[in-house]
């Protein structure tokens, strides 16, 4: 039986102790900005990702334009295929695809690592050293993060438009001019403001719960394991729920223009 | 100086530590024993303030720990040393760069004054060669050795805590260990706690001992006051020892 007065008091204990420490990471940030661990994370967060991005958009985008191509052709409307591709790959593809791909990598890295010092009195060892972890750990790798998704996210763009290109001139015959002028006309700020905005939220959020959940790990390497279910798990929903608030939001801002 | 009052830590209802009381004069060594689960690295986490106590307060140099705010903490435990019981090496780094951590968090050092430090540390405790080792490429002992090392690195430790030294390492080791631990007091007249279940290096070691059991403290004093004590659990401790 789940009490629900303990239950409410857990979630908001968790609510409470996140935001603590979300802030503590952005005051050092601000306090004494750590430029060689943040370059460091970049590296370690960003380089080694770009083949899975690369993979995971290729695929999506080829198989997305074939979709969208299935639907069109009936209408004659494979004209706007460039168009129609680029937005749902700039607006929300590109960095949903991205940031759920990185979460299984990066935050399922993040929790077992921070995890592993947790268990291993490695995160103590710090705090008698007088080094606050939040500061050592966790703010170079937030701001990694929000770094370099939307890095990727761009990288990514690019390969999804350029995947629905081969969809379009051999599977939809659509010349290459048209393609391409119709993935110019998407290229708005409405789109690319979505397009920059959600990978950035959604790095920060990869990253600060793998943070999060691996700093607060015990009971040895099974509570390792445990952690990083739950970082990997709630990453992903909270990627999801983001996703949508961020495209209400906007379109509450611009309307309905694309 | 570090001074216990009346301290009680508790995890939900279980009682690990009742009304402790107990006091280390500086620059001496105090060794505290005691079976396992008894709470005697609970008491370690209480000197540092990674703990904190339900009831009772700890002092080191007249300061009460518990009065301070978690910044105010970090820099308080700069001037302490702490040797885990498993080492708790940070080991996606190398030895060298252990030992150096404390340099490169608090000090304006340069690469080459880091280094010299670094260098002079290992090769007090032995370990120059190793520098470049990472930490999962060591033994347990050369392991506790560098963690005193990097225990050592504050530039002027105050307090070192020591859980467990030697537990698990051949005599020799043992005995190097107790040697460097005694040094370090000597060079840098440093307050102690020494957690131990090895009557041997205790001896080595202490200047004072405690017992603790059933959360309580059931003795404190000097050699001759622990090996003269009519407590039955001590006599047998002493006794299962020798
Ligand atoms: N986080 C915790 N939650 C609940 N109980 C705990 C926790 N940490 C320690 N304890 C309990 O506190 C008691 C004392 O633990 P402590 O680590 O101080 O023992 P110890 O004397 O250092 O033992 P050992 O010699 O085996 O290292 C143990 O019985 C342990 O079960
Ligand atoms: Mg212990």
């Amino acid at each position: 039986m789940i009490d629900p007065l303990q239950f409410t008091r857990g979630i908001l204990g968790t609510v409470q102790n996140f935001t603590l420490m979300v802030f503590r990471a952005f005051r050092y940030m601000m306090v004494h900005f750590r430029v060689r661990e943040s370059l460091l994370e970049m590296d370690r967060l960003g380089v080694g990702s770009i083949p899975i991005v690369f993979l995971a958009n290729l695929f999506a985008g080829l198989d997305m334009a074939l979709q969208f191509s299935v639907v069109m052709a009936p209408y004659g409307a494979t004209n706007l295929l460039g168009k129609v591709v680029a937005t749902s790959v700039i607006r929300d593809m590109g960095p949903v695809l991205a940031s759920l791909v990185m979460s299984a990598r990066v935050t399922a890295g993040i929790t077992s690592e921070l995890g592993m010092m947790a268990t291993t009195q490695q995160i103590e060892a710090l705090l008698v050293m007088g080094v606050d972890p939040v500061d050592r750990l966790v703010a170079p790798k937030i701001l990694a993060g929000m770094v370099m998704l939307p890095v990727l996210s761009v990288v990514g763009d690019f390969l999804g438009v350029l995947a629905g290109l081969a969809v379009a001139m051999f599977g939809a015959h659509v010349p290459a001019p048209l393609y391409w002028s119709g993935v110019r006309t998407a290229l708005t700020l409405p789109n690319l403001v979505n397009g920059i905005a959600k990978p950035f939220v959604f790095g920060f959020i990869l990253v600060s719960i793998g943070c999060y959940y691996g700093l607060r790990t015990t009971g040895g390497a099974q509570g390792v394991g445990r952690s990083t279910t739950k970082a990997v798990v709630y990453a992903a929903i909270w990627i999801l729920v983001a996703n949508f608030l961020i495209s209400k939001l906007l379109i509450d801002v611009w309307g309905w223009k694309l | 100086m570090i001074r216990l009052e009346n301290v009680t830590v508790a995890y939900g209802s279980r009682v690990i530590l009742e009304e402790i009381d107990l006091e280390i004069p500086t620059g001496k060594t105090m060794v505290i024993l005691g079976e396992s689960g008894s709470g005697k690295t609970t008491i370690l986490k209480c000197v540092l303030g990674t703990l904190h106590p339900v009831k009772g307060r700890v002092l080191a140099n007249g300061q009460d720990i518990s009065t301070l705010n978690e910044s105010d903490l970090l820099r308080f435990r700069q001037r302490m040393g702490m040797v885990f019981q498993e080492g708790a090496l940070f080991d996606s780094l190398t030895v060298g760069e252990n030992v150096a951590f404390w340099l490169w968090e608090h000090t304006s050092l340069s690469d080459e004054e880091v280094e010299t430090r670094v260098r002079t540390l290992l090769r007090f405790v032995g370990l120059e060669n190793s520098i470049d080792f990472k930490p999962s490429d060591l033994s347990g002992g050369m392991r506790r050795r560098v963690a005193i090392a990097r225990a050592m690195a504050a530039e002027d430790p105050a307090f070192m805590l020591y859980d467990e030294p030697t537990t698990g390492l051949d005599p020799f080791t043992s005995k190097s260990i107790c040697d460097l631990m005694r040094r370090v007091q000597r060079e840098f007249t440093t307050t102690n706690i020494v957690v131990t279940h090895d009557l041997t290096d205790a001896y080595r070691v202490g200047d004072l001992f405690t017992f603790i059991k059933d959360a309580k403290i059931i003795a404190t004093g000097s050699r001759q006051d622990i090996e003269h004590s009519h407590d039955p659990f001590i006599k047998t401790f002493l006794s299962l020892d020798s």
